[in-house]
């Protein structure tokens, strides 16, 4: 037991903390930005800074989570939280698909661009009749020595900007990704969608008909569905760190403000009504953060339980954040209620992360019978 | 950072819960409907090694770290220990024998700490008056020198073990007009001419553990029973926090574990509309949400006991967080078991009424969860 940072998790965290000094934060606001060339470019200037400062060292190759991966996304997901999740997608989504079920060919070609953050990538996983035993419609069928694939996925993040979209479907009831361009025949990008949060993210649906697929831009056929509940799990990850971030910034905003707005000729902190809050807030963000620590190292570790505690991580991080954003709004006044303040944007980004992923009703479900197998 | 136990530590907690679920948990709902305390399952837990786990074995403990000893107390409650033992466990283990091992003199531990681990003397703490629970400073029970010897006058409120203690350690002013540094620790004995206690009372929780009045009257101590130095009284109720942080709070989190395991057992026996509850979605959300918190919990608990055995002053902002989230965040929890047992869950019969009943101490007792957010919002004022 030990639950100090160790010197690699420590030098990470003084890299980043560097990387997002004070005079990087207008630059890092143009990854909020809703336009959709604006969002590219972006997107890409930093994955260059993010390269240079090792931020893609970790967790691809092997695609493994760590404790030194969440608290470096941690660091990301509070500055940046739109930049964060268009990252993590393009590179411990889809490169983490590559890089542990392609084969050496897709490795060699795809794997140094996405390690050298100069490919952004996308995945599209989610169809409108998915459910908890994670059926796929989306089906290829043989044509000649290719296949034929079609099907529909509904939100598909970084679909819009991306250079390469991993789609799963199936292949004679085999789980496979298909490896399309955005301009491969067949394949329709819709139009970006408008959303509540995550302004910066671009998000948009697929649609497949009868897009040509050769055997060599597929991964898979695989024997079961592992990949896709692995890929599940990777996007949990990304999101149980995105909370931490939004935790972090709405926490770090409300206490900033409460100690520096005065009423009644004293700080509100002083007021237990705020104080009181802020030490809720406090108290929900270290749980959580301890909890997504412990989650990430048994996953590292290979911890029999590290699926259903990387559940019971992805839904406690999730909710916590959406009742600290909510309380940073509060405590901010009609401030927090502001469009672009750090609480607003939080608040409205955190609905996201109890959606998206496995939700908190399937991840509930998941956990109870996790817990009904073992007792 | 790793959160790992050692081989040695789970054989050990295995070995607890063994030990506990074959010779205490079976007692445990009988003593808890009386009210009474279970003298025969405290000495057994003292003859287990438990009570004095982590003194040194010359005083007749067995000098585990801390770490292993709020295993220990995760371990008693994963076995269905309730909540009335192992509070009593840890206030005379942790409240009062570990205040004289750490800062009471040689002769002091030598008497008092190896008739304590073994459970053949038990030890209460007296810190809370009727007028003085949070606000601790405003004690005014006092101690007043009088040649070679202190008398006590004042009363002390809701004593754990105190209407059986044989040993009490006791905070008083020995300068009335000083706040947190006016305060001084005495150790006083069962039978002391102007020492009683109170009745005891009747608790909605961990009822199997006493809690009384502590009185003293003229009450006359010989000199040599100070602990440590006058002055240093609050410093050393302190110290216990790191205790209370950890070792304290260990059961609940077993304690909750025990409860989710009688509910996987009775969402899978009770059937409604033809299949057994445990196929519901809504039963499997409330297995869930226990399971959140037991898991969220536990690093809380263990961090303070880890950094204690770094030998690191205690971490006032961390260990108000473990008692907050403890306490406040363990009542939906416990109700939502109260809640998936149906009718069933508000009889004495099924142990989640019983749990639940214990668990709402926890944000009360051993500095409210008010304090907590007090503590919590003035460092963060501060910093």
């Amino acid at each position: 037991m030990n639950f100090d940072f160790d010197e690699k998790e420590l030098s990470i965290a003084t890299k980043m903390r560097a990387l997002f000094s004070p005079d990087s934060k207008d630059f890092l606001a143009r990854g909020e930005s809703n336009e959709l060339q604006q969002t590219r470019d972006s997107l890409l200037q930093w994955m260059e800074r993010l390269r240079q400062a090792g931020y893609f060292d970790l967790g691809i190759e092997d695609g493994k989570n760590s404790v030194a991966l969440v608290a470096t996304r941690e660091s990301l997901a509070a500055v940046a939280p739109s930049l964060f999740l268009s990252v993590e997608v393009s590179t411990r989504l889809f490169g983490r698909l590559i890089s542990v079920y392609g084969t050496s060919g897709q490795k060699a070609a795809f794997l140094p661009s996405i390690q050298e953050g100069r490919l952004i990538g996308a995945v599209g996983l989610s169809e409108t009749g998915m459910n908890i035993e994670s059926s796929l419609d989306t089906l290829a069928v043989p044509a000649g020595p290719d296949f034929r694939v079609s099907g529909e996925k509904g939100h598909v993040v970084n679909a819009p900007v991306a250079d390469w979209i991993a789609v799963a479907g199936k292949i004679n009831d085999r789980l496979t990704f298909f490896l399309l361009r955005p301009e491969h025949e067949g394949l329709s990008i819709g139009r970006r969608l408008s959303t509540l949060g995550y302004d910066g993210v671009a998000i948009s649906p697929l649609s497949l008909q009868n897009c040509p697929v050769s055997s060599g831009s597929c991964l898979g056929p695989f024997e079961d569905n592992e990949p896709l509940r692995k890929a599940r799990c990777w996007e949990d990850e990304i999101l149980t760190a995105a909370s931490l971030g939004l935790m972090r910034s709405a926490l770090d905003t409300a206490s900033e403000y409460a100690k520096a707005h005065k009423s009644g000729g004293k700080p509100i902190i002083a007021y237990q009504e705020i104080g009181f809050k802020l030490a809720e807030m406090l108290t929900l963000f270290q749980t959580a953060q301890l909890l997504a620590y412990r989650a990430a190292w048994m996953a590292e570790m290979g911890d029999r339980e590290n699926e259903i505690l990387g559940h019971c991580a992805k839904v406690f991080c999730a909710e916590s954040a959406e009742k600290i954003t909510s309380a940073s709004m509060q405590i901010l006044g009609q401030h927090g209620y502001l469009r672009g303040n750090p609480a607003e944007e939080g608040f409205r980004n955190a609905k996201y992360l109890q959606i998206a992923g496995t939700s908190a009703e399937i991840s509930r479900i998941k956990i109870g019978d996790g817990v009904l197998e073992r007792g | 950072m790793e959160f790992s136990f050692t081989p040695e530590q789970w054989m050990f907690k295995e070995q607890v819960i063994r030990f506990a679920r074959k010779e205490i948990a079976p007692r445990s709902p009988d003593h808890d409907l009386r009210g009474e305390f279970d003298f025969q399952s405290f000495r057994k837990l003292g003859e287990f090694g438990i009570l004095g786990l982590h003194f040194p074995e010359a005083l007749g403990g067995s000098g585990a770290d801390v770490v292993t000893t709020v295993l220990a107390g995760e371990a008693l409650g994963e076995a269905g220990v309730d909540g009335g033992l192992t509070l009593a466990y840890g206030a005379h283990t942790f409240l009062c024998a570990d205040t004289i091992f750490c800062h009471g003199t040689d002769l002091q531990r030598e008497r008092f700490i190896p008739k304590l681990a073994s459970g053949e003397w038990i030890g209460c703490m007296g810190m809370t008056e009727p007028g003085a629970g949070s606000d601790v400073a405003s004690i005014t029970t006092r101690a007043e020198k009088r040649g070679d010897r202190y008398v006590l006058n004042g009363n002390k409120m809701f004593i754990t073990n105190g209407p059986m203690a044989d040993v009490a350690v006791v905070y008083a002013k020995t300068e009335k007009d000083l706040k947190h540094a006016g305060m001084s620790a005495f150790i006083v004995e069962k039978g002391t001419p102007g020492f009683s206690a109170g009745k005891n009372l009747i608790k909605m929780g961990v009822r199997s553990s006493h809690t009384s009045e502590l009185i003293f009257e003229d009450c006359e101590i010989p000199a040599e029973n100070l602990i440590g130095q006058e002055g240093v009284g609050f410093f050393m109720a302190m110290q216990t926090v790191e205790w209370d942080r950890s070792a304290l709070l260990a059961p609940f989190i077993g304690g909750m574990t025990y409860v989710l395991n009688k509910c996987v057992d009775y969402a899978r026996q009770r059937y409604q509309f033809g299949r057994p509850i445990a196929d519901f979605q809504a039963i499997k959300h409330k297995l869930a949400d226990i399971k959140i918190f037991i898991e969220a919990a536990r690093s809380l608990c263990y961090r303070i006991a880890w950094c204690k055995d770094q030998g690191r002053p205690l971490n006032h902002l961390e260990a108000a967080v473990a008692k907050l989230f403890l306490g406040d965040w363990s009542l939906a929890p416990a109700n939502d078991a109260v809640v998936l047992f149906g009718g069933y869950g508000y009889c004495h019969e099924y142990e989640v009424e019983r749990y639940f009943r214990d668990s709402r101490l926890a944000p009360i007792g051993g500095g409210t969860s008010e304090i907590q957010k007090r503590i919590i919002s003035k460092l963060l004022q501060w910093t």
